[in-house]
């Protein structure tokens, strides 16, 4: 019940420090929630290459830092499971808690981060042996997590608590918690680690966060029911998931403005941008596809069918 | 820890057994109708937000705010209770609208997991639906689209408040809702 499978993550993990990227295109992992699948964009082709069953209803998806495997929360299975994305398989199914919905790993590679919105905690997970080291209690209902690039900080959405709490990942305690929108869910951090943008479901804005303070420094207007949030151009915009509107809000990071709308599918959830920095892929729940953006342009340049319920909630992308 | 986790998965895993738990995973419902009328007629039927009488599980409708982003409605169930629903996009010329319900009135009040839970009048939580039509030719395609979550947020829904229960409740709504716009628009 614990760990299912423990015989091919032993040469996983030996050959994980010397991997080099496992091919120069950049693949999207994309879990399907209703069909029980991961799909696996190929983005050179701009299609899918494969899908990879995943039971348990996957939601959020972590991609390791070495690019050779994939975490997949799977709320319904109580945990993760962990693919292979040389072998494209599930290796290891990992039980944590009840509720595990946000998934994020460490700058390292080193630990995993699950959510737990019933047991409104955070488990840290040795990614090696997949124990629990420690189980942070956190606010209420917690979602979304980002990991500061510098590896020293875990960020929590607590989206029953209107907040996000920064944990110090040396003593796995919460330094701060700092009140934001309404029903804060997907979080996006910038490459300094320095502003934090919070997707508000409920109040249909985004907070910006500064970090080292944890001060809420502007408020948003988006569109209805914000999801999630990717940046692009060297973290210039900011795009953001509208689920109720079937649409994409596009914010300057300098003025802190709304500059643009662009339609996307129906229910637009996760949302990531493409190693290049100028694509952003957004994962359309209600119509099973992901639309590409142009970041520059701002128009949609392909739309690619994937499974059920595509939620893709983190980070899809391997970096 | 491990050994800690293990028996809490244990535990759990009986439980679960037992009351079949699981977290709330957004469902869907799609429905689609082929009418043998033009667009324009089957889209007259349906293109006042304050009138459902389309639907055969409506007896009436309260409406407030015309066909606006924000009007409201409140539709009296032919078997009992109230639905309100607000508008939330409306486009005359892709003769589609889509609107979410805000509020529900409580079918039945059932005892589970220790605590009083009021059971909706359609068994769901955190609703959103959108209506189209597209012309084709002569005839029409509509489609009629929910996204929802089941009525339980919590964890091990009780029978009455679970996936199966939610899905099957919103699927008879739009599939007699579409076939009795079929045949008022046939005639």
């Amino acid at each position: 019940m614990f760990v299912v499978n423990y015989q091919a993550v032993a040469i996983v993990i030996a050959t994980a420090f010397f991997s080099t990227p496992l091919s120069a295109t950049p693949f999207a992992y994309i879990t399907n929630q209703l069909d029980d699948t991961v799909s696996i964009i190929d983005t050179e082709q701009g299609k899918v290459v494969d899908t990879i069953s995943v039971s348990g209803k996957p939601a959020g998806v972590a991609v390791a830092p070495a690019g050779d495997k994939v975490y997949v929360s799977t709320p319904e299975a109580h945990g993760f499971a962990v693919i292979d994305v040389k072998k494209r398989e599930v290796i290891a199914k990992v039980v944590v808690s009840d509720g595990a919905l946000g998934i994020a790993v460490a700058a390292d590679g080193k630990r995993i981060y699950v959510a737990d919105w019933y047991n409104n905690s955070v488990d840290v997970i040795d990614a090696d042996s997949f124990n629990i080291i420690k189980n942070i209690p956190v606010g209420d209902s917690p979602s979304g997590l980002v990991v500061s690039p510098d590896n020293r900080w875990l960020y929590v959405a607590n989206r029953l608590s209107n907040s996000v709490s920064k944990i110090d990942l040396n003593n796995l305690t919460i330094s701060k918690t700092t009140a934001v929108g309404t029903h804060p869910f997907g979080l996006t951090i910038d490459a300094r680690g320095e502003r934090i943008y919070v997707a508000n479901v409920k109040s249909d804005d985004v907070t910006v966060l500064e970090t080292r303070r944890m001060l809420a420094i502007a408020t948003i207007k988006v569109n209805m029911l914000p999801y999630a949030a990717a940046l692009a151009l060297n973290d210039s915009r900011l795009f953001v998931t509208n689920q109720d509107d079937g649409s994409v809000s596009v914010i300057d990071t300098e003025t802190l403005k709304e500059i643009g709308l662009i339609e996307v599918g129906d229910k637009p959830e996760g949302i990531n941008t493409h190693p290049d920095d100028r694509h952003v892929y957004v994962a359309n729940w209600f119509d099973s596809t992901v639309s590409v953006i142009d970041a520059q342009t701002l128009k949609i340049v392909n739309t690619i069918k994937t499974g059920e319920g595509s939620r893709a909630f983190g980070q899809f992308f391997g970096k | 820890m491990k050994k800690f986790t293990l028996i809490t998965s244990v535990a759990l895993f009986l439980f679960t057994a037992i009351a079949n738990a699981h977290g709330p995973v957004r469902q869907k419902a799609e429905e689609q109708i082929t009418i043998n009328a033009p667009a324009e007629k089957v889209w007259a039927l349906i293109k006042d937000f304050g009138d459902m009488s389309w639907s055969p599980s409506i007896a009436g409708t309260k409406a407030e705010g015309g066909n606006t982003k924000g009007a409201t409605r409140v539709l009296t169930l032919k078997e009992g209770g109230t639905i309100k629903e607000e508008l939330k996009k409306y486009d005359e010329t892709k003769m589609s609208y889509a609107y979410k319900i805000t509020e529900m009135s409580t079918a039945k009040t059932i005892t589970h997991a220790g605590a009083e839970e009021n059971v909706p009048v359609l068994p769901v939580d955190n609703y959103s639906a959108s209506i189209d039509i597209e012309a084709k030719g002569d005839t029409s395609v509509v489609s009629w689209t929910a996204g929802y979550y089941r009525a339980y947020t919590n964890n091990n829904p009780p029978a009455e408040m679970n996936e199966t229960t939610a899905n099957e409740a919103v699927t008879a709504i739009l599939k007699e809702g579409l076939a009795n716009l079929k045949a008022l628009a046939e005639k």
